[in-house]
């Protein structure tokens, strides 16, 4: 196998790393590739790629909140993957700053001017989203950004607003991790909210199982508040709408769990015989072998 | 040499069950020198197959292919035909059909519907060894219905000593449960648990092995299913609940502040 082709297979085995375990994965891939000169090289864009799609938050120094990676906080919006040009966004400190993606560490911080006339929106969408992940989120990081995201020197203000929301539970002494993420796009030309919700968690102790739920919530705001959508008054509302997808998702996870737990499981494997009963292995042999398997579809006891 | 193998498998416990296939075979092509080991050891997804001659199912995993044939428990077949393809001996083979036959009523009891299958073979150093396989799947019949896969494996050996015998037992079971509904899109539980047992049992005559190995088998499955069902729809739905909370945080914490209040009100 040419060295490319080795590349491109642990670039693959790197993006399906569990919430939080993308280095157990990385020294995995390590020890297999055997080659760590060309192996960081060759990774980097792939790192990239699970950074931004798993909105992995990073410390950024001299700034107290963690801070979300992703693509709509990256400054250079061109297709592909440049080192040198990896700047993403803190729009709660309206700072730049470059990102390393292997040591995920964040450097070199600059002040970033947001655009000026959709500030006062952006900024209330923020307050309100904080506050909501407040209420429902046990540790979780939000970031509102503009999109495209241009900064105060661009021509023309931003149409669209991107909330984002993850929250992490790592908790490997006990063999288990998670993540929410969660993503809406406001477009306030047309008055239309898409989101995105995702969920992974995996649990592993003598074992490797995982729940992974992916939903595309559509969202029709009321027309008065879609044609005022660009009022900052109005981003309680927006985020308000916000919870309510959240929450019946949630109770629609319930739902799903109840079904599969309670019915599609017992389909699967009885927990006992229609008997009742643990086989009697003694007597599971030639002619008993038919009469027991009558008696279990009847109902009824052979021992009866 | 081992770290390379011991990071394959690592690898495999930490990546989507639901990918086993296509990440068994790209580890396998990026480490050939130790494909066989890790076949060996990492479990996967068993394959359905029709015995030609009987027109019965079987399942096919690593423990009945010989090169690229699979041997079923039915017709003791190989499919594609080999001409010198393992083959247990008479007395094994013997066991090896009842044990099919014990295994099929288990199956029917436990599963209603199905595929089971029971492989034997002799160990070089006395005694033998087998597997005992199940699978069933559900194929929904509507879109709303979830569908979902059992996949049982379980690896025993056996040792006699006088007239008891010494069993030692690896069990896999594997799960996968989908489901796609407007409200939540597609929600995906799937995976593997695998658990050790080891037990003591009278052998009067050879035949014994199947009913003990037999209770052996059902005590486990019994206590995995359990245990399958305390993580699969216990654990992971508690994570994400604890990732977050249908109820209002905030309340919820002033309702705490109000209680201390009260307490301190009452002590006064």
């Amino acid at each position: 196998m040419d060295h490319q082709t080795r590349i491109e297979a642990a670039s693959k085995f790197l993006l399906q790393a569990p919430p939080g375990e993308i280095n157990d994965v990385l020294n995995d891939v390590r020890m297999i590739i055997n080659d760590d000169g060309s192996l960081q090289e060759g990774i980097l864009p792939v790192l990239h790629e699970y950074n931004v799609t798993q909105f992995i938050t990073t410390e950024v120094p001299g700034v107290e909140h963690q801070v979300i990676i992703s693509n709509a906080s990256k400054v250079s919006q061109e297709e592909g993957f440049d080192q040198d040009t990896s700047r993403f966004v803190d729009p709660q400190s309206s700072k730049s700053f470059a990102f390393d993606h292997l040591r995920l560490e964040a450097s070199d911080l600059q002040p970033f001017e947001f655009f000026a006339e959709t500030e006062p929106l952006r900024t209330a969408l923020q307050t309100a989203t904080t506050n909501y992940v407040k209420d429902h989120f046990h540790d979780a990081v939000s970031a509102v950004l503009p999109s495209p995201l241009v900064s105060s020197s661009s021509e023309e203000g931003p149409k669209k607003f991107i909330i984002q929301i993850v929250g992490n539970k790592y908790n490997p002494s006990n063999f288990w991790a998670g993540r929410w993420r969660s993503s809406y796009t406001l477009d306030t030309e047309s008055g239309e909210l898409t989101g995105k919700i995702d969920v992974t968690v995996h649990y592993y102790e003598q074992g490797n199982v995982q729940l992974a739920s992916s939903h595309a919530p559509s969202i029709s705001l009321p027309a008065s508040l879609a044609s005022s959508c660009t009022q900052p008054s109005n981003a309680i509302k927006i985020l308000a709408l916000i919870g309510d997808v959240e929450k019946k998702y949630q109770e629609s996870l319930a739902d799903a769990y109840h079904l599969m737990g309670d019915k599609t499981f017992k389909n699967l494997r009885r927990a006992l015989p229609l008997t009742r009963q643990k086989i009697d292995w003694d007597k599971v042999t030639g002619y008993k072998l038919g009469a027991e398997l009558n008696a279990s579809r009847t109902g009824l006891n052979p021992s009866d | 040499m081992g770290d390379v193998l011991d990071s394959m498998l690592d690898l495999m416990r930490r990546l989507p069950p639901t990918k086993i296939e296509e990440n068994v075979a790209a580890l396998t092509a990026l480490c050939p020198d130790y494909a066989d080991d890790f076949l060996g050891s990492v479990d996967q997804p068993l394959i359905l197959k029709v015995d030609r001659t009987t027109g019965k199912e079987y399942l096919a995993c690593d423990y009945n292919r010989d090169g690229d044939s699979y041997r079923s428990p039915w017709s003791n077949e190989y499919d594609p035909p080999i001409d010198d393809g393992t083959l247990p001996s008479a007395k094994m083979r013997k066991l090896e059909v009842a044990a099919n036959e014990a295994f099929d009523t288990y199956r029917e009891l436990y599963f209603e519907g199905g595929v089971s299958s029971v492989f034997l073979w002799e160990l070089e150093d006395g005694g033998f060894a087998g597997v005992v396989l199940l699978k069933k799947v559900l194929n929904p019949s509507t879109s709303s219905e979830p569908s979902g896969s059992w996949d049982s494996i379980h690896v025993f050996e056996a040792v006699e000593r006088g007239r008891n015998a010494h069993y030692k037992l690896t069990s896999t079971i594997m799960l996968q449960l989908v489901t796609r509904s407007p409200g939540t899109g597609e929600v995906n539980l799937s995976g593997s648990m695998t658990r050790q047992s080891e037990m003591d049992a009278a052998v009067p005559d050879f035949s014994s092995h199947v009913p003990n190995t037999g209770r052996m088998i059902e005590d486990m499955e019994i206590k995995m299913r359990n245990l399958l069902q305390e993580v699969y729809f216990g654990k992971t739905r508690d994570v994400v609940y604890d990732l977050r909370s249908v109820e209002s945080l905030e309340y919820a914490r002033r309702q705490r502040e109000l209680q201390k209040e009260l307490v301190g009100f009452m002590k006064r």
